[in-house]
């Protein structure tokens, strides 16, 4: 017995004592290969999974050293057979490659013959695969880079990708250091992705993503496309590329609902590149519109269905995808990794904070006792209106303005969904709100007037889940959602994790009906921040009145 | 010769003969009589074959040499012909082990092999076959001349060559398949093979030798074991991970035999569990079906599920009593019991799920996974890895090639087996990372090696580890201790860092939800986990307390929040039993019925203002109230009013027999199915009047006047007579199935317990055991 901080479980979790003195050591071991599932506040549970493991042996670590990091740090014998299993899993990785043949193209060679049989004779892989170079090596249709890894994928098979990528048409992108430097973490982002080639990074709302977009621009020194979630979080991008980079306001493009300019740097909505007309999409060009030489995806965890079927042909690109959840609700992670590139780099929220980087938050559910009539009415409901009549319950509307009142002075964003309810609460609250009718130009006016602290308190609809930087918000209340959204109860508290300029602590309030479906999904929804070490603590709204 | 074998044992020293004895145990099964007794049993087939069971392939080949080196005509050889032909000086000492085994005896100058040495190892000494003279006077002569046959091996065409270098690694003998052969024919029409049959050949000894020019006569020579290249491992890393899996598979056995308690399986009744109860197992411990398999085969053996029958319905399979004190116990006393039962259990787990003969997959716990060598295969390869340097991981290749070179006639076609054992070695954590762990040594040494038994027979030392054995002390203290405390983290997990204690493992099953085990366990509080510990008798302060109690870091807010919410609600619903109510809106009536006295006796109990209850049935409440002098209306469920009528009373309805009905109509194809029938069988009786009546009656009773013995003697000569005249003969036989049957054949052969003969009327070659064979007589 070590008596080491980590504790391996029979159902593949690694459990990470925290306060052990050789946490730090182990975590540098084990993150590598193994996936960082929860972290709340004493023990943290990291995953193996076959994508992590090949994941680490796509980054050059080898079954031995899984292995041997595993007994090193482990507190308790290793069972043998997960010892084996590691070993098993990694070696499927790498059996096959793509690599581009000299004379004959996009090929997958085999390094083991019956490997290369046993994929090859798959139904999945039908119309994927031309003729056979040799024994060991099989044409690919070049088209098919993608969905061929996807599918191998599937198998347990996965295919090295060593085709590389395409430099793209050259264009210089220089970071400008003025007063201010990338952070430790946004380098190593950087680093971990332009090694890999393509792939994800994990960092929290707030932690500086777009800088780390801009690095990779700057390291690709290529034409790029940006996508993002919708127009503001793209002007936003446009802003930030403007102040930290030497491009100028003519190299970056808008391609939006609004404009449709292609330039070297283009940022585009998935809105628009989703649109369809007459049941086609009407906006796919703007992908072979240049020669793209780096796509960055931001909020990948949103990446609409379509947009992965375009990823597919675009394989011999670098993609850069950046997210502060990798969870998805439609469990398309794989898709992901597949398509976009395995996870380059995560580093968990509680370890930034630490560092200063993102502001220390404060979380708490206010719950709410409906009077009499509204539980009557919730009681009554249809199942499907349940939720909306708790979330939407009036006598959460007192608690709002308590809560505003608690914090004034302060910079106060309320989010809710239902607009009915934003309307009520912008009429309380003496607040103007900014919803999805809301014009951009509006918005802008708005959140510039909010930036400046000439405006105290906005009510947002679900256009402020995302991207919205609003660095100076420091307390954001929460009244109703997308049911048990686990993501997006992480996005909203992002808004009010930019470090303040005084260092001040951020709160994050959800205000929910007791004794209803409210509060079951409220659990879920902040089941991911929980596991991230967010603690909640629950206080009655009497507490908040009084 | 067995007078003089005898004589040769009474001149021994008391030792020598001891050591013989110690030598070959099976000789004392029972103790001998007297001398020439044991000088039989020492001579006869079954001890000899033993005792060559038990020797290395060196050793072996050693004692070919012997056997080679004979002189054809007084069958002695000497030790300097044995030493000069195995030209190693490790022979010497192999030589020694075969005279201390009394294969061989007499003096340096005249060694004899015992004759049975012959009857039970390959007609072919070290793979060499017999003499030229022995084969076929052309070849003895070719052979006689050297020259002459080195210059025709010369001249043999390439692929005759390659035959002929085959043929000289042994065995000598070759089946030809297919039609054109031209290389062996080339050979045989050259006498360098003799054609022994119509489909063999057989490479006479001085041919074989000439080739073996290089190798030496014995052929490849190997004195010591095979080289062991596998992984060199840390043996403490071995241990741990050996230990780690021992905990894995006490954990996995007890969830196996956790789902049988909830679900026991049936037992077929043609034994053992079917595949569908054993997929269910599997599933629920979350193994797949070869790992459930052997772990329900270890359980059973170690006593902790068994047979239970029941009144109707197949018996069911259960846990044991034994099962509830083994889960009391720690873990390495746990792993121990699993372990040592399956040291021992004549049973080969590995054949589940594979197919028998008959095509039908094999159960668990069947007949058809009972091998009586299973412990000896176990012990043979806990051995060869023992032997090795601790930590020392061989393939599964090596361990082969180890137990071939150590008993090459034990190991023989018993390679699925041995592999087999290593399998289920690493799944029981016997081994760790493919070496054998500490413990596991101690395991599969032989009692008294390992045991502490010899220096503390009474257990007196050490109080509390009294109970422990070798074993599970070794590996107790490998695994971790446990824990009496948690960690409860903000996600409303629990975490003990460790097996937990056993009082500590009951208050969270209560109280949390299992949600990983290993090293350590993971529990998650939620919603319903609270309510059952409530519904269970716990208060919301009993709670907070024993999280208080139990955990090492702060109890979190939400935790609290979460136990005061539920509490709160918990019991905001009441349910109770009623036998009858009353209900009025009139609320004064009713507390005058309360307060009637001469109600008190239905005991009434007020709900609400408007409703009272009352635990007897609704008639004693109306006759009390009418009684009473009140006006009570009795409704029903919906809330009407029931009119009540007065029961009449009636008699039960006796079943009416039921009318008999004719027999069923034939139909047509019953009708052609009865006539074809009738006809098979007339075929058939036709046929069998063919044979001859001896024959017939052989194959029924027993020929008259005859024993079973008689019969079958007289068949026997019948037969050999009919294969020096090539007559035809009416053979009556017991078939595979038991059925009798007769068939008219021209006999070719009869040797090795078999007769062969041709059926002229298919031209087919027949073979018949000769046991089964009931009469024979000849065709007139």
């Amino acid at each position: 017995m070590t008596g080491g901080p980590l504790i391996v479980q029979s159902d593949k979790t690694l459990l990470l004592e925290v306060d052990h003195s050789d946490a730090q050591a182990c975590r540098m071991a084990i993150a590598p290969f193994a996936e960082l599932e929860r972290s709340p506040e004493h023990v943290h549970t990291y995953r193996l999974t076959p994508l992590g493991l090949w994941n680490a042996r796509a980054a050059g670590h080898d079954a031995e050293g899984v292995v041997d990091a595993l007994l090193r740090f482990s507190r308790y014998p290793v069972p043998h057979a997960l010892l084996v299993d590691v070993a098993e899993t990694m070696d499927r990785y790498g059996r096959l490659q793509l690599l581009n043949h000299p004379t004959d193209g996009l090929v997958l060679r085999g390094l083991d013959r019956a490997v290369l049989t046993e994929v090859s004779k798959s139904k999945k892989l039908a119309g994927m695969l031309g003729a056979h170079v040799d024994e060991d090596t099989i044409i690919v249709h070049p088209s098919e880079r993608g969905r061929l890894k996807q599918a191998l994928l599937k198998l347990g098979w996965p295919a090295e990708d060593l085709a590389g990528y395409v430099d793209g048409e050259s264009h210089q992108i220089e970071l400008s250091f003025e007063g201010w430097t990338l952070r430790t973490y946004q380098q190593e982002a950087v680093d971990g992705f332009w090694a890999g080639g393509s792939g994800v990074v994990v960092l929290p709302c707030g932690a500086g993503k777009t800088l780390v977009g801009a690095a990779a621009m700057a390291q690709a020194q290529a034409t790029t496309l940006i996508l993002v979630t919708n127009t503001v979080a793209g002007r936003q991008w446009k802003r930030e590329l403007l102040a930290r980079t030497s491009l100028t306001e003519e190299e970056i493009g808008e391609y939006s609902g609004e404009r449709k300019e292609i330039r070297p740097v283009t940022i585009a909505t998935y809105q628009v590149l989703t649109a369809r007309r007459g049941g086609a999409f009407t906006h796919l060009d703007l992908f072979n519109a240049r020669d793209w030489g780096l796509v960055i995806y931001d909020e990948v965890h949103l990446l609409p269905a379509p947009i992965f079927r375009f990823t597919a042909d675009l394989q011999a690109r670098r993609r850069l995808g950046l997210t502060a959840t990798l969870v998805r609700e439609d469990g398309r992670e794989g898709d992901v990794f597949s398509l976009i590139g395995p996870k380059r780099y995560d580093a968990p929220w509680k370890d930034i904070e630490s560092q200063g980087w993102i502001a220390p938050a404060d979380c708490t559910e206010v719950r709410v006792t409906l009077t009499d009539d509204e539980r009557m009415a919730y009681a009554t409901a249809d199942q499907e209106d349940r939720y909306r009549f708790a979330a939407t319950a009036r006598s959460k509307l007192p608690v709002v303005k308590a809560l505003v009142e608690r914090h004034k002075g302060d910079q106060i964003l309320v989010i809710g969904a239902y607009i009915d309810q934003l309307h009520s609460l912008g009429e309380a609250l003496d607040a103007p709100i900014v919803q999805g009718s809301t014009t951009n130009k509006e918005r802008e006016r708005l959140f510039d007037e909010f930036r400046s602290g000439a405006l105290k308190t906005l009510v947002i609809s679900r256009v402020g889940n995302f991207s919205i930087d609003l660095p100076e918000a420091t307390v954001a209340v929460q009244v109703s959602g997308t049911f048990g959204s686990r993501q997006e109860e992480a996005q909203r508290l992002g808004r009010v994790l930019r470090p303040k300029s005084d260092g001040r602590q951020a709160h994050f309030y959800t205000v929910v009906s007791r004794d209803t479906i409210d509060t079951e999904y409220a659990a879920h929804r902040q089941r991911f921040l929980a596991e991230q070490g967010y603690a909640y603590t629950i206080v009655d709204a009497d507490d908040v009145l009084a | 010769m067995a007078t003089t074998f005898a004589d040769h044992l009474r001149s021994l020293t008391d030792a020598d003969l001891g050591e013989l004895l110690r030598l070959r145990p099976d000789l004392v099964m029972p103790v001998p009589a007297d001398l020439s007794a044991l000088a039989v049993r020492a001579q006869s087939r079954v001890s000899v074959a033993r005792a060559l069971d038990g020797l290395d392939h060196f050793t072996l080949q050693i004692l070919d040499a012997a056997r080679l080196t004979r002189d054809p005509d007084d069958g002695t050889t000497s030790v300097d012909a044995v030493l000069a032909m195995a030209a190693r000086p490790e022979a010497r000492a192999a030589l020694t082990r075969l005279r201390a085994l009394f294969l061989i005896t007499g003096p340096d100058d005249a060694l004899h092999v015992v004759p049975a040495v012959d009857e039970v190892s390959s007609p072919y000494p070290a793979g060499l076959g017999r003499p030229a003279a022995d084969l076929d006077p052309r070849t003895a002569a070719l052979c006689a001349d050297p020259a002459r046959l080195r210059r025709t091996l010369l001249a043999a065409p390439p692929q005759a060559r390659a035959v002929l270098d085959r043929l000289a690694d042994g065995p000598p003998v070759g089946t030809l398949t297919g039609t054109a052969n031209a290389p062996v024919s080339w050979l045989v029409d050259n006498a360098l093979l003799v054609r022994i049959s119509d489909e063999a050949v057989e490479m006479p000894r001085e041919v074989g030798l000439l080739l073996r020019r290089d190798a030496g006569p014995l052929g490849a020579v190997r004195p010591q074991p095979p080289a062991v290249t596998g992984t060199a491992r840390d043996p403490k890393t071995a241990d741990s991970a050996g230990a780690g899996q021992a905990m894995e598979a006490v954990r996995l056995a007890e969830a196996l035999l956790d789902a049988l308690d909830a679900e026991p399986a049936a037992m077929l009744r043609s034994g053992g569990v079917g595949v569908r109860d054993l997929r269910r197992l599997a599933k629920a411990t979350g193994v797949d079906e070869p790992v459930a398999a052997l772990l329900l085969e270890v359980a059973n053996a170690a006593g902790l599920a068994g047979e239970a029958e029941r009144s109707a319905g197949e018996p069911l399979f259960l846990p044991t009593i034994g099962y509830d004190a083994w889960r009391g116990q720690t873990l390495a006393p746990r792993w121990e019991r699993l372990a040592t039962a399956w040291l021992a259990m004549t049973r080969q787990a590995s054949l589940v799920g594979q197919r028998d003969e008959r095509d039908r997959p094999i159960n668990a716990l069947s007949m058809e996974v009972e091998r009586a060598g299973a412990p000896a295969a176990r012990q043979a390869v806990l051995e060869v890895l023992g032997d090795l340097p601790p930590g020392t991981a061989p393939t599964p290749e090596e361990v082969l090639a180890l137990l071939a070179w150590r008993a090459p006639r034990r190991a023989k076609g018993r390679e699925n087996a041995h592999l087999a054992v290593l399998a289920d070695a690493a799944t029981l954590g016997v081994t760790g990372l493919g070496a054998i762990t500490s413990y596991g040594r101690l395991l599969a040494a032989p009692d008294g090696e390992g045991g502490a038994s010899d220096e503390d027979p009474l257990g007196v030392r050490a109080g509390g580890d009294s109970e422990f054995s070798e074993v599970a002390r070794q590996l107790d203290g490998l695994l971790p201790a446990p824990v009496d405390h948690v960690l409860i983290q903000a996600d409303l997990t629990v975490v003990v860092p460790g097996p937990p204690e056993p009082t500590l493992a009951d208050e969270l099953e209560l109280v949390a939800e299992h949600e990983s085990a290993g090293g350590a366990s993971v529990y998650r509080v939620t919603e319903a986990t609270i309510r059952r510990a409530l519904d269970a008798g716990y208060t919301a302060d009993d709670l907070h307390a024993l999280f208080r109690r139990r955990s090492r870091t702060p109890v979190p807010q939400g935790l609290t929040y979460l136990v005061d919410d539920i509490a709160r609600k918990h019991g905001g619903l009441r349910v109770g039993g009623a036998g009858a109510y009353i209900r009025s809106d009139d609320e004064a009536l009713l507390v005058q019925l309360l307060a009637d006295r001469r109600l008190a006796s239905l005991g009434l109990r007020r709900l609400a203002p408007t409703v009272l209850a009352t635990p007897y049935q609704v008639g004693r409440l109306l006759t009390a109230l009418r009684e009473a002098g009140y006006p009570p209306v009795h409704e029903d469920a919906s809330g009407a009013a029931v009119v009540a009528r007065p029961k009449t009373r009636r008699a039960a309805v006796r079943a009416v027999a039921a009318l008999k009905t004719e027999p069923p109509a034939l139909t047509a194809p019953r009708l052609a199915g009865i006539v074809e029938h009738i006809r098979r069988g007339d075929a058939a009786a036709r046929a069998a009047r063919r044979a001859p009546v001896t024959v017939r009656a052989a194959n029924g009773h027993g020929v008259e006047g005859l024993t079973a013995v008689q019969a079958h003697t007289q068949a026997l000569a019948v037969l050999q007579q009919a294969v020096r005249d090539k007559a035809l003969v009416w053979v009556g036989y017991v078939d595979a199935h038991g059925a009798t049957a007769s068939r008219l054949v021209r006999p070719v052969s009869i040797g090795a317990g078999y007769l062969r003969a041709e059926d002229e009327r298919t031209e087919m070659l027949h073979t018949f055991a000769l046991h089964r064979i009931t009469a024979a007589v000849l065709d007139s």
